[in-house]
């Protein structure tokens, strides 16, 4: 019989948050350390990659909700029209 | 030296055999060798056995068959297509192991003839046999998705027969316009331009991305594969769009149209995703979107964005069997992969939600993942071709990626914030932490162990790209960016997680164009259509009876009326229309 448990959200919200504040300060440093070669000049804008993340995330999720109030329909759309279609008949 | 002995012949003829092997041990046996005796040969085949592989524009052709006036090469073998059939016979032990449990035998050789067939693609030497293998492959699967039982399964059974068939006849007419044109049925690089004289390479094209699922005409991947048996979406999700991208390396490289939409179908569907509240069509869009880097990297043309495709196949296949069975585990144990019936299962099947997990980075790209060294590839091939919106495109969809697949499932099956499932769900559950069946966590595993491995030892893969590869993936700036990228990903997700939480509904997609059509049609034909008829019928049936009647009646002949006459013409008018009609 094995152990149940359940998910390990205090470590995992430590390792985020430092990961995420290192991710920060090593960006400026090989930024300022010429460390990192990148193929456009936008990618050496600070933080370039972080605020694509965020952002991009934000967008992607806004957009595609407000798509959704014109492409969600109810789960049996499709049967529901041919049902219709059948009692037209 | 020894004949060659084809692995596509070996699995699908050998799938025919299942139903009829009478202990149910010997018969599980049987299906798992299958796979590996096409392992064999493959191994065989490479290290010389039946005769040297040459570097990858040239080829082995063992043999060669006379057909009509020409002259077929059912076999042809360069390291592209060993590459896509180690990958297929690898994949297929993994889903063999996964469907171990399935009880209908037929649906074990459905899915056999389907892998056999699309080996027989990847080995086609001219375009006939590719067609003939195409068409097998349109057809496996439409037995996988009837094996479900359920009406919905039927109809997206027979929507995919019915799509594949339609690009099937494309593929069929640009063969047999080349083999007009050129005389030649050499399965190779096709011209490409804009001018009606390229109708046939035009209508190829269409066939293929229809195929490859590329935006607009993507809807019936995700419309069928979320109703197949969950041991058979398996299979669907890793053969025939992988196959159509073999056959867009071989035939369509660098053409700029490939490289747009591909781009743009790698986001598309991130969005379509958001709104998306089973988790298998969740993984469809995902494949979409993945293949979205493939067609690119193909229309892209160069080395890079070559070996970026046939990798990103290679590492999909692997992945994408991974995240359906995390997806099949749900459907499996908890009878639904509806997000807004599920949550909470982590405590119930933390295994698979770890292995799932492996499937989720790979996916997204995360370094040390077999994701990262593919995925990257077909990007820096954007980067080097300084197509600033071609990269920021395929960048994007990595966002969505992990968004989706590494956030967004695994949060509302496994976790969405509760340690217990819902009530209906629970009552399903054992009071244990392994719910899921045994032989689906190890066929899981196995993919897991693949993702890794790959990932963190990518010089086997880049060893079997048809050229060769100067890329080098872990570079702190590739390395630093991307997990940085993610980080920040997650922080958005997070604060917009009630956004993507499932709701009960079902998303439009492009199939609403002709699917509405469609039923305006059936419905105009079965009302409006079939009235006009019956009336039709009617006048008719009247206007002789009238004729007749008149005729056999001597005393009524001789008071022959205008009005009788009149009925008479036109009887005579219609039935003459009716016989123009069917002779035209």
């Amino acid at each position: 019989m094995h152990r149940l448990r359940v998910y390990p959200k205090r470590l995992f919200w430590r390792v985020y948050w430092a990961a995420l504040a290192v991710s920060l300060i090593l960006d400026g440093v090989w930024l300022y350390s010429h460390a990192v070669h990148y193929h456009f000049k936008f990618q050496y804008f600070p933080e370039f990659f972080a605020l694509f993340g965020f952002i991009g995330c934000m967008l992607l999720i806004l957009i595609a909700k407000g798509m959704g109030l014109f492409i969600v329909k109810e789960e049996d759309y499709y049967e529901k029209r041919s049902k219709q279609g059948n009692r037209v008949k | 030296m020894m004949a060659w002995v084809h692995p596509g012949i070996v699995i699908a003829l050998g799938g025919l055999l299942i139903p009829f092997i009478p202990w149910r041990i010997v018969k599980q046996a049987y299906f798992l060798m299958l796979p590996l005796a096409g392992l064999a040969l493959l191994v065989l085949t490479s290290s010389g056995m039946f005769g040297a592989i040459p570097a990858f524009p040239e080829s082995f052709r063992p043999f060669s068959l006379p057909f009509l006036d020409y002259t077929l090469h059912p076999v042809r073998i360069h390291n592209l297509s060993l590459l896509f059939a180690y990958v297929y016979v690898v994949a297929a032990f993994c889903m063999n192991i996964y469907a171990l449990g399935v009880k209908n035998d037929w649906e074990h050789t459905a899915a056999m003839i389907y892998v056999g067939s699309a080996l027989g693609a990847v080995f086609a030497g001219d375009l006939l046999t590719l067609f003939f293998c195409l068409e097998i492959m349109s057809w496996a699967p439409f037995f996988l998705l009837l094996f479900r039982g359920t009406k919905k399964a039927m109809g997206a059974a027979i929507r995919y027969v019915l799509w594949h068939h339609f690009s099937g006849v494309c593929i069929l007419a640009g063969i047999l316009m080349h083999i007009h044109a050129t005389g030649s049925l050499e399965f190779g690089l096709m011209p490409w331009g804009w001018g009606s004289q390229y109708l046939g390479y035009h209508l190829m094209i269409l066939g293929f991305v229809i195929n490859a699922a590329t935006t607009p005409f993507h809807s019936w991947l995700s419309d069928s594969y979320s109703e197949a048996t969950p041991s058979g979406s398996i299979y669907m999700t890793a053969y025939t769009t992988k196959t159509a991208i073999f056959c867009l390396i071989l035939t369509f490289p660098g053409v700029p149209l490939l490289m747009w939409m591909g781009a743009i179908q790698a986001v598309f569907a991130l969005f379509l995703a958001v709104l998306e509240n089973d988790g298998r069509r969740l993984c469809s869009y995902h494949i979409i979107s993945q293949i979205g880097y493939m067609v690119a990297g193909v229309g892209m043309g160069t080395h890079m964005g070559l070996n970026g495709a046939a990798s990103h196949a290679l590492c999909h296949i692997i992945y994408n069997a991974l995240l359906y069975m995390g997806a099949g585990c749900a459907l499996v144990v908890a009878g639904t992969a509806k997000f807004d019936r599920l949550g909470g299962l982590y405590k119930y099947m933390p295994i698979s939600f770890w292995l799932y997990m492996v499937g989720g980075f790979s996916i997204s790209g995360f370094p040390l993942f077999n994701g990262f060294v593919s995925k990257t590839m077909t990007i820096e091939a954007a980067e080097l071709i300084h197509n600033r919106p071609i990269y920021l495109l395929l960048e994007g969809a990595t966002v969505g990626t992990f968004l989706h697949t590494g956030l967004k499932l695994p949060w509302n099956i496994w976790l969405q914030g509760r340690t217990e499932p819902p009530p209906e769900v629970r009552f399903r559950l054992k009071d244990s932490a392994v719910n899921t069946p045994v032989h689906m966590l190890a066929a899981m595993g196995i993919l897991a162990f693949l993702c890794i491995f790959l990932g963190v030892y990518p010089k086997i893969l880049y060893d079997m790209l048809p050229y060769p590869v100067e890329f080098v993936p872990f570079t702190l700036t590739r390395v630093f960016s991307i997990t940085q990228m993610f980080i920040f990903t997650f922080l958005g997700f997070w604060v917009l997680r009630k956004l993507v939480k499932g709701y009960p509904g079902y998303v439009l997609d492009t199939d609403w164009l002709v699917r509405i059509p469609g039923d305006y049609l059936l419905r105009f034909c079965t009302g409006p259509l079939q009235r006009m008829g019956a009336c039709l019928d009617r006048i008719g049936e009247r206007a002789a009876d009238r004729i007749v009647h008149t005729l056999r009646n001597p005393e009524t002949e001789a008071a022959l009326n205008p009005s009788l006459a009149g009925a008479g013409i036109l009887a005579a008018l219609i039935l003459f229309v009716f016989f123009i009609a069917r002779h035209l």
